[in-house]
C-alpha cells in the first residue's frame, strides 16, 4: 500500500505563447486513489496528457515504478500500464465491444493477417466476468447507451493491465447505479492494486472515494490534501482562489404570472402524455434518471423529433415541425451534447454566436458585418466567455466557455424560452457558478427556463419548480420548498 | 524532412515541364522573329491523341514542308473540351498567325473568336467537321454524309437489299456523328424498303461501351443482319460483340475510319469492309488552301478531301494504304 | 431485455439491408424478362455478368477506400494506365504474359500507393489527391502509349485471360470467374484480416483509432495500395478483352464504379459498407443498362432511368437506418 508507483515532479510544459504547466509535481501510491482537481485550463488535462504520451514534457521528470519514463505515444504509455479514459470517449461507434476493446491487438493468425474473431470475443467475455459487468461482445458501440459506452472504455483501458488508470470525469453520464457499479470496480481496483487517478468536479463523489486530493490552479500546483481531513469548503476555495458564496435560492411567486409555455399531452415513441407549463421568469428544473425522458421532452419541444401533442406560446398554439419552427417562437435550446449539436467547432466565436442571427443583419444578401462584430462582442463580454478573441475557433475554447458561447448565441438571437440539457456538465466548479448566476440573472429579466439536470443540488438549487420524469412520463411536480433529494428520488423510481 | 520532400518533388515536377516546355518553344521558335519570311500557320484541331489527327497532323506537315510555311498543331484531349479548345485559338489569335486551320468542337462557341480573327485580316480555313459560319473562306473536309451514304449502299449490298440492321454510333450531337447517321439511314430508308433499321445506340466512340451495347443490340434482335459503326471505337464494339456471341459470319459489320483491329477484322473477314475519309488529305488541302488564300489566290467555297471503301480487296493498294493507319 | 429485442433487430437489419439490394436485384431481373423474350437467355446473362466485371473490380477496390471515409477518383484512368504499362511490358519489351500482367497489377498498386501517401503523409485530402493522380494518369498513359493504342493480336492467349473459359467444356468467360475470385478476395481480406478491421475502424473514428496505438498513415497507404491492386485487376481485364491497351478511355469509370458502391450500401461517410453489397450493386447498375437496352429504350433515357435509380437507392438506404 506504501509503495510509490508514480512520482512526477518538475514538470514544466509550454505551448506557443502559452505557458500550460509550470513545475507542477504529482505523486501516486499503489492502491489509491488521487484525485486531481482544478478549474478548467488549471492544466490537469495536459499533465495527464504528459503522463499517457499525447503530449512531450518540456522539462522534469517521470518516474514510474522507480523508472524515469517518457512515453512517446498513447500505445507506449499503455504498454507501460498507463491508461487513460477519456471523458469524450474515442470509440469506434460501427466497431463491436469487442472489437474495440483489443483494436490494436487482435487475436491473429501466425502470419499476424487472419484475425481470430471467436478468440475475441471469448477474450472479451473473460474480461467482462473479471470485472463482473454484463456486455455482450459481439454488439456495436453505436447501439449502447453513454453508459455502456464508459464501461466499454474501462473495460479496455484495465485489459491493458493497467498499473495506473486515469478516470476523467468518469461519472458525469452514469446515473446513480451505474456510478455505484463504478464504484465497485474502483474499489477492486485498488485491491489489486491499481494507481488510480481520479478526476471529476463532483465534490461529494471525491469525498467517498478518493484518498488524497491534489489541487492545480493556472498551470501550477497548489497542494495536496488527505481526503480524510478536508472539507469541500476548502477544496473549493484552493481550487478557484477566491472565496465562494453558495447563496439560499429565494424564491418569488408573484414574479410569475404569465404563462409562457404550455405543453398538453405530448407523445412520441420516448414520451407518454407529457403536460406542463412553464411562467415567465420561471426556472422549471426537470429532474430525472438518466433515460428518463427529460431531454426527449427538451428535443420534442424543440422540434428536433417528431411528436403529437399541443405546444402554446404565450397562450397562442403553434405549430413546431423542425428546429426552425421553434426558433422563430423564441425557443433556445442548448443540448447536452454541445460539441455535436450546439457548435460549429471549426468556425470563431463570433461566427458562432451570430450563425442563428445572420438574417437579422443581413440586408440584400450581404451582412453587416460591423453590427455583428459589435452585438456579439458585447454579449460575449456580458457572459465573461474566455476567448483571446472573437476569432479564436471554438474548438480552442474550454468547455465552460464553449457553453457560454452557445447562451449568448441564442440570448443574441432573442429567445425569451431557454431550455438548458446538463448546463453544466464537464463545467469546473468556478465556472459552474457563473453559469448559475447567469440562469439566475436570465430569469430575473424575464426569460423562461427549462433546466434538466442530472445533478440534484444543482436542480435543487436553481430551480423554482421542479417536474419528476420516470420512463417517459411525468411522475410528479414539487414547489421549491418541498423539494429534497428524497422526495425527487421517489418520483424518479416511481412507476407511473 | 517532409517539406524538405515536398519542395524536392514541387522542383523536379517544375523542371521536367520546363524542359518539355523547351521543346515545344522550340517548334515556335521560328515564327517570333529571325524567319520572318515563313508564313505561320497555327491548326487547332478536334484531338491530338488519336491516330486520326495524328495522320491529319502528318498531312499538315507535308504541306508545310512543301510550301514552305510554319505550322504548329495542337488540339484538347477529348472531344468534349469546348473550353479548352476556345483556349486555344484564344492563344493562337495572340500569337498573330497569317492563317487559322480549325476544326470546332462547338461552332458557335468558337463564332466571337472567329470574329475578332476575320477582323484581324486572318483567314480562317475550316477543316474536318469544319465551322458552322460564313467566316471561314474555306472547309476541308470529308463529305460524312456521302460516306455513310456509300457505307449504306454496300451494306445492302452485302445483304441482298434485305434483312434488319443496327447502328452504333459515336455521338448523337456532333455534326460527324449526325451525318453519318443520318447519311446511312436515309439512304437505307430511302433506297432500300426491304432493309429495316431496327436500333440506334450511341457508345461515345469508347470500345467497353460499344461492346456491351452491341452485344445488347444482338441479343435483343437475333435475327439482324447486319452492323454499322460509326467509328473506330463503334466498329471495334461491334467486331467484339459478334466474336464474343460467336456469331461471326453470321452479321455483316461494316466499319468506319481505320486502326489495327478494324484492318484485321477485315483481313479475318469478321468486317466486311469500311469507309475510310482521308486524314492525310484533310491535313494537306488544309494548308495549301491557307497557302493560296495568303498568296491572295482563289479558293473553292469547299473542298472535298475524299473517302475511300475499303476491304479484303482493296487493302493493300497505294492509295488505301495511304489513307488508313494502324 | 429490451436490449436483447433491439440487438435483434439490429442483427437483422445489418442482413436486411442486403437481402433488400438483392431483392431489387431480382426483381430488376423478373421485370426484364417479362418485358423482353431476349433477356433471360444465357448469351445475355452472361453478357451482363462480363459487362460488371470491370466496373465491379474497380467498384469492390474503392469500396475500402470509401469505407475509410476516403474517395478513389484516380481509378478510372489508373485503371487504363495499368493496362498500358501491361501492353509496355508484354508487347513492347516481350516479357512473358504472367510478368506482364503482374506488372499491371503491380502499375495499379503503385498508383493506389502515391494516392495514399498524398493521402496519409501529405495530408491532402482525399478527393484532391485521387484528383490530381487521375489526371497524372491520364496525361501519363498517353506519354508512354505515344498516344495510339497498344494491341496484343500478336500476343498469343492473351485475348484468352479475359474471354478463355478455364474450366473445361463450360462456356464462362474467365473474367466473370476473376469478378467473383475479387469478391471472395475483397470479402475475405475486409471481414477476415486486420486489414479489413482497421479499414472499419479508420472510417469509424480516425482519431480514436490513432489513440488506440494504430499507425493509421501505414494502414491508409496500405488499404490505398490494395485498391490500387483491383484497379490493376480491372486494367488487365479491359486490355484482355478489347486485346488492346486504349490509352484515352477510363475516364469517367471511376464515377461509374462509386455509384455501384453507394447503391450497394456503402456509406460515403466511411465506417459502413460491404463487399456483397458493392458486388449487388454493379450487378443492378449492368442489368439496369443491359435491360434497357434490351427493351430498345433510347440511349437519353437510360442514364435518367439510372440517375433516379441512385437517388432511389441511396434514399431507401438512409429510411432504413432512421428506422432502426
Amino acid at each position: 500500500m506504501t509503495d510509490k508507483i508514480l512520482e512526477m515532479k518538475n514538470i514544466h510544459k509550454s505551448f506557443p505563447g502559452v505557458k500550460a504547466l509550470t513545475d507542477v509535481q504529482l505523486d501516486l501510491y499503489r492502491g489509491e486513489v488521487l484525485a486531481l482537481i482544478g478549474e478548467n485550463g488549471a492544466g490537469k488535462s495536459t499533465l495527464m496528457k504528459i503522463l499517457t504520451g499525447i503530449y512531450q514534457k518540456d522539462r522534469g521528470s517521470i518516474v514510474y515504478k522507480g523508472k524515469e519514463v517518457a512515453p512517446k505515444n498513447t500505445k507506449e504509455a499503455q504498454e507501460l500500464g498507463i491508461s487513460i479514459i477519456h471523458q469524450e470517449l474515442n470509440l469506434m461507434q460501427d466497431l463491436t465491444v469487442a472489437e474495440n476493446i483489443f483494436i490494436g491487438r487482435e487475436p491473429r493468425d501466425k502470419l499476424q493477417f487472419f484475425l481470430k474473431d471467436k478468440e475475441l470475443n471469448k477474450k472479451a467475455e473473460e474480461l467482462f466476468q473479471q470485472l463482473n459487468i454484463h456486455l455482450d461482445p459481439k454488439t456495436k458501440i453505436a447501439e449502447l447507451t453513454v453508459a455502456k459506452q464508459q464501461m466499454v472504455e474501462i473495460a479496455k483501458a484495465l485489459s491493458f493491465h493497467a498499473k495506473i488508470l486515469i478516470m476523467d470525469e468518469p461519472t458525469a453520464a452514469l446515473t446513480d447505479t451505474e456510478i455505484s457499479t463504478l464504484f465497485k470496480i474502483i474499489h477492486w481496483l485498488k485491491r489489486e492494486g491499481v494507481g488510480i487517478i481520479y478526476i471529476s468536479h463532483r465534490m461529494e463523489e471525491l469525498k467517498q472515494i478518493s484518498d488524497r486530493i491534489v489541487v492545480m490552479r493556472d498551470g501550477e500546483y497548489i497542494d495536496t490534501l488527505e481526503t480524510a481531513s478536508a472539507n469541500i469548503k476548502q477544496v473549493v476555495s484552493l481550487m478557484v482562489g477566491r472565496k465562494l458564496h453558495i447563496e439560499q435560492k429565494a424564491t418569488n411567486p408573484s414574479r410569475w404570472k404569465e404563462i409562457a409555455l404550455e405543453v398538453n399531452q405530448l407523445n412520441n415513441r420516448y414520451l407518454k402524455d407529457v403536460s406542463f407549463q412553464l411562467k415567465k421568469g420561471e426556472i422549471l428544473g426537470f429532474a430525472g434518471l438518466v433515460g428518463a425522458g427529460r431531454t426527449e421532452v427538451a428535443r420534442a419541444i424543440f422540434g428536433a423529433d417528431p411528436s403529437t401533442g399541443i405546444i402554446k406560446i404565450h397562450g397562442k398554439t403553434v405549430s413546431i415541425k423542425q428546429p426552425y419552427d421553434a426558433v422563430r417562437h423564441g425557443i433556445g435550446y442548448l443540448s447536452e451534447d454541445r460539441k455535436r449539436f450546439g457548435l460549429l467547432l471549426e468556425q470563431t466565436v463570433q461566427e458562432n454566436i451570430a450563425a442563428p442571427s445572420l438574417a437579422h443583419y443581413t440586408k440584400f444578401t450581404f451582412m453587416h458585418t460591423k453590427k455583428i462584430k459589435k452585438e456579439t462582442q458585447s454579449y460575449s463580454n456580458q457572459l465573461k466567455v474566455k476567448t483571446p478573441s472573437m476569432n479564436q475557433l471554438v474548438k480552442y475554447l474550454s468547455g465552460g466557455n464553449q457553453q457560454k458561447v452557445v447562451i449568448a448565441k441564442w440570448l443574441l438571437k432573442n429567445c425569451d424560452i431557454l431550455i438548458f440539457d446538463e448546463p453544466t456538465r464537464g463545467i469546473d466548479v468556478g465556472a459552474k457558478q457563473e453559469i448559475y448566476d447567469l440562469l439566475e440573472s436570465l430569469a430575473k429579466q424575464g426569460k423562461s427556463i427549462i433546466m434538466i439536470s442530472s445533478e440534484l443540488p444543482e436542480v435543487l438549487r436553481l430551480s423554482d419548480r421542479i417536474i419528476v420524469m420516470n420512463e417517459g412520463r411525468t411522475t410528479g411536480e414539487l414547489p421549491q420548498h418541498d423539494a429534497n433529494q428524497e422526495s425527487i428520488m421517489e418520483l424518479a423510481t416511481k412507476q407511473a | 524532412m517532409k517539406m524538405k520532400s515536398v519542395l524536392a518533388i514541387i522542383s523536379l515536377v517544375l523542371i521536367l515541364a520546363a524542359c518539355a516546355n523547351n521543346t515545344t518553344e522550340q517548334k515556335e521558335e521560328p515564327n517570333s522573329g529571325s524567319s520572318e519570311e515563313k508564313p505561320y500557320i497555327a491548326i487547332i484541331s478536334k484531338g491530338f491523341q488519336h491516330q486520326f489527327w495524328q495522320a491529319v497532323q502528318s498531312g499538315a506537315e507535308k504541306a508545310a514542308e512543301e510550301f514552305q510555311v510554319e505550322i504548329t498543331f495542337e488540339g484538347p484531349e477529348s472531344e468534349s473540351q469546348v473550353d479548352k479548345q476556345m483556349e486555344m485559338l484564344r492563344t493562337a489569335l495572340d500569337k498573330k498567325p497569317n492563317a487559322i486551320g480549325f476544326a470546332a468542337l462547338d461552332s458557335q462557341a468558337a463564332t466571337p473568336l472567329l470574329e475578332e480573327a476575320s477582323e484581324q485580316d486572318i483567314p480562317i480555313i475550316a477543316f474536318d467537321s469544319g465551322v458552322d459560319s460564313d467566316i471561314p473562306i474555306t472547309t476541308a473536309s470529308t463529305d460524312n454524309y456521302a460516306a455513310a451514304s456509300l457505307a449504306a449502299e454496300k451494306m445492302a449490298e452485302l445483304m441482298d437489299e434485305e434483312g434488319k440492321v443496327a447502328l452504333v454510333v459515336h455521338d448523337q450531337v456532333s455534326l460527324t456523328g449526325t451525318q453519318r447517321r443520318d447519311g446511312f439511314v436515309e439512304t437505307i430508308e430511302e433506297n432500300y424498303p426491304n432493309m429495316e433499321i431496327v436500333d440506334i445506340q450511341y457508345g461515345g466512340g469508347d470500345h467497353l461501351e460499344s461492346t456491351n451495347l452491341a452485344k445488347a443490340i444482338l441479343q435483343a434482335n437475333p435475327d439482324i443482319a447486319g452492323i454499322y459503326g460509326s467509328n473506330e471505337g463503334s466498329a471495334i464494339g461491334v467486331v467484339n460483340a459478334v466474336k464474343e456471341l460467336g456469331k461471326e459470319g453470321e452479321v455483316t459489320i461494316i466499319g468506319f475510319d481505320s486502326g489495327k483491329q478494324q484492318i484485321d477484322a477485315i483481313k479475318d473477314g469478321v468486317m466486311a469492309g469500311a469507309i475510310t475519309q482521308n486524314p492525310e488529305g484533310i491535313g494537306y488541302e488544309t494548308v495549301k488552301a491557307a497557302v493560296e488564300a495568303l498568296d491572295g489566290k482563289e479558293v473553292p467555297e469547299s473542298i472535298d478531301t475524299g473517302f475511300f471503301w475499303y476491304d479484303q480487296s482493296n487493302l493493300e493498294d497505294k492509295e488505301i494504304q495511304a489513307a488508313i493507319y494502324e | 431485455m429490451s436490449t436483447a429485442v433491439i440487438k435483434q433487430k439490429m442483427r437483422g437489419s445489418a442482413a436486411l439491408q442486403q437481402i433488400l439490394a438483392f431483392a431489387s436485384l431480382v426483381l430488376l431481373i423478373i421485370f426484364f424478362s417479362l418485358a423482353s423474350d431476349n433477356f433471360m437467355q444465357w448469351s445475355n446473362i452472361e453478357g451482363i455478368l462480363l459487362s460488371t466485371t470491370v466496373i465491379g473490380i474497380l467498384a469492390l477496390g474503392t469500396t475500402f477506400v470509401i469505407i475509410t471515409g476516403g474517395i478513389d477518383l484516380s481509378i478510372g484512368t489508373g485503371m487504363t494506365l495499368t493496362s498500358v504499362m501491361t501492353g509496355v511490358f508484354i508487347v513492347y519489351l516481350g516479357l512473358p504474359i504472367l510478368i506482364g500482367i503482374l506488372g499491371g497489377i503491380v502499375m495499379g498498386a503503385l498508383i493506389g500507393l502515391i494516392s495514399g501517401f498524398s493521402v496519409s503523409i501529405l495530408k491532402i485530402p482525399p478527393f484532391i489527391a485521387t484528383l490530381a493522380m487521375m489526371m497524372i494518369a491520364e496525361g501519363l498513359s498517353l506519354i508512354i502509349s505515344g498516344a495510339s493504342p497498344i494491341y496484343f493480336s500478336d500476343i498469343e492467349g492473351f485475348h484468352q485471360i479475359a474471354l478463355g473459359s478455364i474450366i473445361p467444356g463450360v462456356n464462362l468467360p474467365n473474367a466473370i470467374l476473376i469478378f467473383f475470385l475479387m469478391v471472395l478476395i475483397g470479402w475475405i481480406l475486409l471481414s477476415k484480416t486486420i486489414v479489413g478491421r482497421y479499414t472499419f475502424s479508420i472510417g469509424s473514428n480516425e482519431e480514436a483509432t490513432r489513440l488506440s496505438g494504430i499507425n493509421v498513415t501505414k494502414w491508409k497507404i496500405i488499404i490505398y495500395t490494395i485498391a490500387g491492386c483491383f484497379t490493376g485487376v480491372a486494367g488487365v481485364i479491359m486490355a484482355s478483352r478489347l486485346d488492346s491497351a486504349q490509352p484515352a478511355l477510363g475516364m469517367g469509370y471511376e464515377l461509374e464504379a462509386i455509384a455501384a458502391v453507394v447503391i450497394g450500401g456503402t456509406s460515403l461517410s466511411g465506417g459502413k459498407g460491404s463487399l456483397v453489397g458493392t458486388m449487388i450493386g454493379a450487378l443492378i447498375m449492368s442489368v439496369l443498362t443491359n435491360g434497357l437496352r434490351i427493351m430498345s429504350i433510347p440511349q437519353e433515357w437510360q442514364t435518367v432511368v439510372i440517375g433516379f435509380v441512385i437517388l432511389l437507392a441511396v434514399y431507401i438506404d438512409m429510411l432504413r437506418k432512421k428506422n432502426v
